[in-house]
């Protein structure tokens, strides 16, 4: 069973206007994702700005209303404020921010900011507070001279490490990671990276990995979600994504990471404006009339794609053939 | 669940205290260290922290050795007497009354009820503009349409009137009276700010680790609006002596019999006090400049020490 089951999540905003205020039209940010997280594992969650991202994560760990649509946890729908409290799921699942800056509380010193999920939680005395919060500035690879400092005395890796470790702090089983390097240089990222995989062996944490970057998502995970315009386009391991990409926004997305190799910069550049002119052509099959992307395909057990109607049939039909085979 | 962490990393119960040590060394230093530097940085602030100290405590203490209903009786044989004399060191006003205890008494009443307004009606205001900017929504829909209607009564008509109707008051309601008007400017400000303080990641991050909307509010964001607070409070508290002189001046004040800021000054609402007998109101004016400048000095250095690209004390971080 899965660790953690999202349903046809939807969030909508509403947009209101005319007279009375009435809602006129709903944004979409969210219109239903649906996929699952196993235990110990990193599920990587891509798409562009303004995707979806970061609201499907904010609805999973309940800091956004979820419009409609079911997120499964101990086999309970933590939508609702009322399971979350009961099952103590942010005990369970933390999350680290974007911007180390403005998710540490500029006024608290850095032992207040890690023991907060401890003094919600664990309830300890002050003597094994502060032990663990030292502990836990050890596993991050600080001092225990951070005790008493504030953040903004912190470099960017720093900051996002400390929060890494008031994330751990309650030995959560589900980590939400919302972009947790975007903000910083590529030697931090790497840094933190690496460190983030270093606590999962360590205490088998599951990740919820919310990226951009192409790079650092084909590092940190097994599976591989694609986002966009609030829906998922693409699901599979990280070999059907980054070796077998079958839709035109996974491929154009793939098609822009960049290349260091210098000597073949003519022909990546062919290539990316080929993948270009294929996107642009086949866009309008590929979306339906209001731009969004159809339902998922099962292309393999492992690989699921948003394909148009007329490609879906003949997936549909393949597989029935393969069904009666076996 | 405890095993796993300890597993990891090297530290144990023995190091504690070794660490704790090289932490503390290593401390920030903390909010008053930081504003009392300001203070010593800027001299003229210092000098109004210490009058402003220093005249509250004297006039609290020297009113407790005047007997009041005995200083506000008639003496004929004063009749504006001169001041500088042994008896009458300001002098004395038509009732032959000492100008020095009045202003003594005054003081310490106008100051007290300035005190008492801006701790009621800043702390009620703080709370509603945090509660209100946090909740949000129909919360704030609800919450903000009180606050509208507060504001359109206006305000010094409707304390003249229930000072008048009410038969008998004292310093105390007077405050509490006046504590129901004057709230709705600090609620407004720090609501503003609230609101942009609220969509910050901080406070989800607060949510995510369990903290309840409350301990949010006033553990979380207040200290982070703290400097808006400090100096809307200093502020207030000028504007809130002001706010009972002025009713005084015009009458309506502290019932009669009870010297305050605002009856000396009335004092100059005769002609003829104002060129003959200048020291019946102007100790009590120069007195209210003073004490205004003072407080905003004061103010200045706490916005300053609260925001460290304007401080001008010693680097000590």
């Amino acid at each position: 069973m899965s660790l953690i089951e999202i349903n046809d999540l939807k969030v909508h905003y509403p947009i209101r206007g005319g007279f009375w205020n009435r809602i006129v039209d709903n944004v979409k940010a969210v219109d239903g994702v649906t996929f699952n997280i196993e235990a110990g594992e990193t599920y990587g969650l891509v798409g562009e700005s303004g995707s979806g991202k970061s609201t499907t994560a904010k609805a999973i760990i309940g800091l956004e209303k979820a419009t409609s649509g079911t997120v499964m946890y101990k086999g309970k729908d933590v939508t609702k404020g009322e399971n979350r409290r009961k099952l103590d799921y942010n005990h369970d699942v933390q999350m680290i921010f974007q911007d180390s800056l403005s998710s540490l509380n500029p006024r608290k010193r850095i032992e207040d900011v890690i023991a907060e999920p401890l003094r919600n939680f664990e309830h300890l005395d002050k003597e094994e507070e502060k032990l663990r919060v030292l502990q836990l500035l050890d596993i991050v690879g600080l001092d225990a001279d951070a005790l008493y400092k504030y953040p903004h005395q912190f470099s960017g890796g720093q900051r996002q490490r400390i929060g890494v470790a008031r994330a751990v702090a309650t030995h959560p089983k589900l980590i939400i990671a919302d972009e947790p390097v975007s903000a910083l240089d590529l030697s931090v990222q790497a840094q933190v990276l690496n460190f983030m995989k270093k606590i999962q062996r360590q205490f088998g944490i599951s990740y919820l990995f919310i990226s951009h970057d192409l790079g650092v998502v084909r590092h940190m995970c097994k599976n591989i979600a694609i986002m966009t315009r609030g829906r998922i386009v693409e699901v599979g391991t990280r070999d059907d994504i980054y070796n077998n990409p079958m839709h035109i926004y996974t491929k154009r997305l793939l098609a822009a990471i960049p290349e260091t190799n210098v000597n073949h910069r003519e022909e990546h550049r062919k290539h990316r404006l080929e993948i270009e002119k294929i996107y642009q052509e086949q866009q309008a099959t590929y979306y339906d009339k209001d731009g969004m992307a159809f339902p998922l395909v099962k292309v393999s057990p492992t690989h699921s794609v948003a394909l148009p109607p007329h490609l879906a049939k003949e997936f549909e039909q393949q597989s029935e053939n393969e069904g009666v085979n076996v | 669940m405890k095993r796993d962490i300890e597993d990891v990393t090297s530290i144990s119960a023995a190091d504690l205290e070794k660490l704790s040590k090289e932490a503390a060394a290593e401390a920030t230093p903390s909010r008053a260290k930081i504003m009392w530097g300001e203070f010593k940085a800027d001299k003229p602030a210092m000098a109004s922290l210490f009058i402003l100290i220093f005249f509250i405590l004297f006039v609290i203490v020297a009113s407790m050795f005047i007997n009041t209903p005995k200083m506000m009786e008639t003496n004929l044989m004063g009749y504006y007497a001169k001041p500088f004399t042994p008896e009458y060191w300001l002098g004395a006003d038509s009732g032959g009354r000492s100008i020095a205890k009045e202003l003594i008494v005054g003081s310490r009443n106008s100051i007290s009820i300035a005190i008492g307004l801006t701790i009621i009606s800043s702390t009620f205001g703080i709370c509603w503009g945090l509660i209100s900017g946090y909740y949000g929504g129909m919360v704030d829909l609800a919450m903000q349409r009180v606050y509208d209607f507060m504001m359109i009564i206006p305000m010094l008509m409707t304390i003249i009137v229930i000072v008048t109707i009410i038969p008998h008051y004292n310093a105390i309601t007077l405050t509490l009276i006046l504590s129901i008007f004057y709230w709705m400017g600090t609620s407004r400000l720090i609501r503003s700010r609230t609101l942009a303080e609220s969509q910050k990641d901080y406070v989800a991050a607060s949510k995510t680790s369990g903290t309840g909307n409350l301990k949010i509010i006033f553990r979380e964001i207040m200290p982070n609006i703290s400097s808006l607070i400090i100096v809307d409070t200093t502020l207030s508290f000028a504007e809130n002596i002001g706010v009972e002189t002025g009713l005084s001046f015009l009458g309506f004040g502290l019932p009669m019999g009870t010297p305050s800021l605002g009856t000396l000054i009335a004092n100059a609402n005769d002609p003829e006090n104002i060129t003959g007998y200048w020291w019946t109101w102007f100790p009590a004016a120069l007195e209210i400049i003073v004490l205004c400048l003072s407080i905003s000095y004061i103010g200045q250095v706490m916005r300053r020490a609260t925001n460290a690209a304007q401080r001008r004390g010693k680097q000590q971080d």
